[in-house]
């Protein structure tokens, strides 16, 4: 399994490896990007099961990586976690309007996220 | 000059006059003249024939022609005697007087013998009265004398010339008379007429000059003294006109240079929406001139001028919407009715005569607002992210600590589990705290969005049971662990509203924690009853109250009762201030009854037909 991390803050990024780490069980393998423009090209490069993806972000913003993804759909199957500041009932709509599906505002609770990604991954594991 | 009326009237008069007395005159004073006349010459020719018959009687006899002759030929001389002869009495002529022959009728008169007085007419000799008289009784013969009738005629013709010619004189003086009679009559009246028609001009300053003390004298007074109070009337409200004129052009250049001189534009309509005012500022907003302007249907300055035109026309009410202005600029349109109550009751104009329009232009704070709320967006992202990692980072070292490190102490050492115990509270508190921060930054967030219009409205037919439903479910548990009860009264087939019901849902949870919060003991009680057009929501609580004066006060921002009564409660204190906004944006109103120390009652209306504007304001954001 592969997670993406996708945020310009390090700290952020640090933050959500340690709640991975909490996911010891489970074989994750995690990769982080900066900015948009390198999230898209390690998503195209790695090909990730999951992305956790930052809204506002220099370069390209999270909605943007997901506007191209959703004209070119990637060729396996990705699932794409949007982690913002955003938290406003607006940015939430834009991001249904682009087929993402799980929305988490910060601050968040690590248990949320746990949570969330212990399903995903399980689900993924299952169609495996 | 014209011959008056009244003169012709009198002349006409004394002709009709005159001819009767000259005719009457003529026919009497003839009739009597000739008559008399003709007496006078019977008489005068009876007593010529007498005396000839009485004198001339032994003459004949002695047929001494001559005598006789020389005798009648005495006679002819007398006035009126034109014929003379002597007859014997076997019819002879003896002698007579006419020359050369004697005519042939009077040969035939000759033969009749017969005493007396009768009418002869002799060709080409004239009329004649002749007077037969006998001589010694007729044995001896007859006298004729022939008196001139015509002559009669003569005489009777001159009388009645010189009659006529006296009359006639008199009649000329009598035209002369009315003449001048009439003329001192009609000469005053002509005048006053003309005086009359002079002031039926206006003209009071013209002058009559009648100094007659008859009625005449006494009728051009009174004119005179009526034109001059007329005069005087006239010039005290010409005045009077002048000055209301003079006063009426100030006031309205007063208010056309207010108007033009305004800040804001202006724009008058009437009832169809045809611009009749506009200013010197709302043409500049719309870059046209107001002749380009003034006629036209609003429709030409934008269809959302137009809709609120249209709106404010069916409504005494104040209407506002945003527009667009040339050159990229924003205005504030604010529209009222124009009632009839300052025009007379006379006037035709009922009802709503049109409308005005105030527009502002609102670029600059339009961009303020959205500046402010750019900057509080940005601040509370910047705020987010630290504020995430330290959560994120604490909940992370408290999952460690209750997993990994925890279970490894001896807790059996009493000081240990106290400092364990401290810890874990301690890191409860750091995360409640967190919580309020982010919960304060997302209430900020809200407000200053809510404040400047700039938040999308997700309207929807909702049902408000399902409001109050949900919003007690999420709370449910903070009422058990409270121990308080909460009671839901909701009258049963309220209708639908069209509204957000995320946001009534913030509303109704932000009712019913307060209401918990500062509720110790006792309950709290929501209801939802149809109140006409509206539907009436309720929070009542039995808690601590709110004081009078704080009443307006709670619904400010950062005001919250615990302030003035204990230690600040938890809460951002900007849960009535958002409550107030989306309910405002409602069109609906919220408010609060309380009594200190016995509890308080929070009501929110939403009416069933909302007020359009809800949705005009915002924002794509």
């Amino acid at each position: 399994m592969k997670i993406l991390i996708v945020d310009d803050e390090a700290l952020i990024r640090e933050l959500i490896l340690q709640i991975i780490d909490e996911l010891e069980d489970m074989d994750i393998q995690t990769i982080e990007a900066s900015d948009g423009l390198e999230g898209l090209e390690l998503i195209r490069k790695e090909k990730p099961d999951i992305v956790l993806l930052d809204i506002m972000m220099p370069k390209m913003s999270g909605f943007e990586i997901c506007r191209i993804l959703q004209k070119e759909p990637p060729s396996w199957d990705m699932k794409i976690v949007i982690l913002t500041a955003k938290g406003q009932e607006i940015d939430k709509q834009t991001a249904r309007e682009l087929g993402v599906k799980w929305y988490i505002t910060k601050p968040f609770k690590i248990d949320d996220i746990i949570k969330l990604l212990r399903e995903l991954l399980e689900v993924k594991s299952n169609e495996s | 000059m014209r011959m008056s009326k009244l003169f012709r009237k009198t002349l006409l008069g004394i002709i009709f006059l005159f001819a009767i007395i000259f005719i009457t005159i003529s026919v009497f004073s003839g009739w009597h003249i000739y008559k008399n006349l003709v007496e006078e010459y019977k008489s005068k020719g009876t007593a010529i024939a007498s005396s000839i018959a009485s004198s001339s009687a032994e003459t004949i006899l002695n047929l001494d022609s001559a005598t006789v002759q020389a005798m009648i030929d005495q006679f002819l001389e007398i006035e009126g005697v034109s014929y003379v002869f002597v007859v014997d009495s076997t019819g002879e002529i003896v002698s007579h007087t006419f020359v050369p022959t004697i005519p042939e009728k009077i040969k035939e008169i000759a033969q009749v013998h017969k005493t007396g007085i009768k009418d002869v007419s002799i060709e080409n000799f004239g009329d004649f009265l002749d007077v037969v008289s006998p001589i010694t009784e007729g044995a001896i013969g007859y006298v004729h004398v022939g008196m001139n009738k015509n002559i009669i005629n003569k005489k009777m013709w001159n009388v009645l010339a010189k009659q006529l010619t006296l009359l006639f004189l008199i009649f000329i003086f009598s035209v002369l008379l009315a003449y001048f009679m009439v003329n001192r009559i009609s000469q005053p009246l002509n005048q006053l007429t003309e005086y009359a028609k002079k002031l039926l001009a206006h003209d009071f300053e013209a002058k009559v000059d009648i100094k007659s003390e008859d009625e005449i004298g006494l009728l051009a007074n009174t004119m005179k003294s009526m034109a001059n109070n007329i005069n005087e009337v006239f010039t005290r409200y010409e005045f009077a006109l002048k000055d209301a004129v003079v006063e009426l052009q100030d006031t309205l250049a007063y208010l056309t240079t207010i108007i033009d001189n305004m800040a804001d534009g202006l724009i008058v309509v009437d009832k169809d929406g045809i611009i009749n005012h506009v200013n010197l500022a709302a043409s500049e907003m719309f870059g046209k001139a107001e002749s380009e302007m003034i006629g036209k249907s609003i429709e030409i300055l934008g269809k959302e001028l137009d809709k609120l035109v249209k709106k404010s026309l069916q409504t005494e009410e104040v209407v506002s919407t945003e527009i667009n202005l040339v050159n990229e600029r924003v205005g504030k349109a604010v529209a009222k009715s124009i009632k009839k109550e300052y025009f007379s009751e006379e006037s035709e104009a009922r009802g709503i005569l049109g409308s005005v329009i105030l527009i502002r232009d609102i670029t600059q704070e339009k961009e303020i607002d959205r500046l402010k709320t750019e900057f509080i967006t940005v601040v509370s992202h910047e705020l987010r992210t630290p504020l995430t990692s330290i959560l994120g980072f604490i909940e992370l070292i408290n999952k460690k600590f209750t997993e990994n490190i925890l279970p490894r102490l001896d807790l059996s050492d009493t000081k240990l589990a106290k400092v364990v115990n401290k810890i874990n509270k301690d890191f409860k508190i750091i995360l409640s705290e967190g919580e309020r921060i982010t919960l304060l930054i997302n209430d900020v967030l809200d407000i200053s969005k809510l404040e400047s219009g700039t938040v999308t409205w997700n309207l929807q037919e909702i049902s408000i049971k399902e409001v109050i439903t949900d919003a007690y479910k999420a709370l449910s548990f903070l009422f058990e662990q409270k121990g308080i009860p909460c009671y839901l009264d909701i009258q049963p087939s309220l209708p639908m509203v069209n509204a957000d019901k995320e946001r009534l849902i913030q509303v109704v949870i932000n009712l019913l924690s307060n209401a918990l919060k500062f509720t110790e003991k006792g309950y709290v009680k929501c209801q939802a009853r149809l109140n006409e057009d509206e539907i009436l929501v309720s929070v009542e609580d039995t808690g601590i109250g709110i004081p009078e004066k704080e009443k307006e006060k709670i619904f400010e921002k950062f005001k919250q009762v615990g302030d003035l009564i204990k230690g600040k409660p938890k809460g951002t204190g900007l849960g009535l201030a958002i409550s107030k906004q989306i309910i405002e944006a409602h069109g609906g109103k919220i408010w609060v009854e309380s009594e200190l120390g016995k509890g308080s009652i929070f009501y929110f209306t939403i009416p069933l037909t909302r007020k359009e504007d809800l949705n005009e304001n915002t924002d794509s954001r």
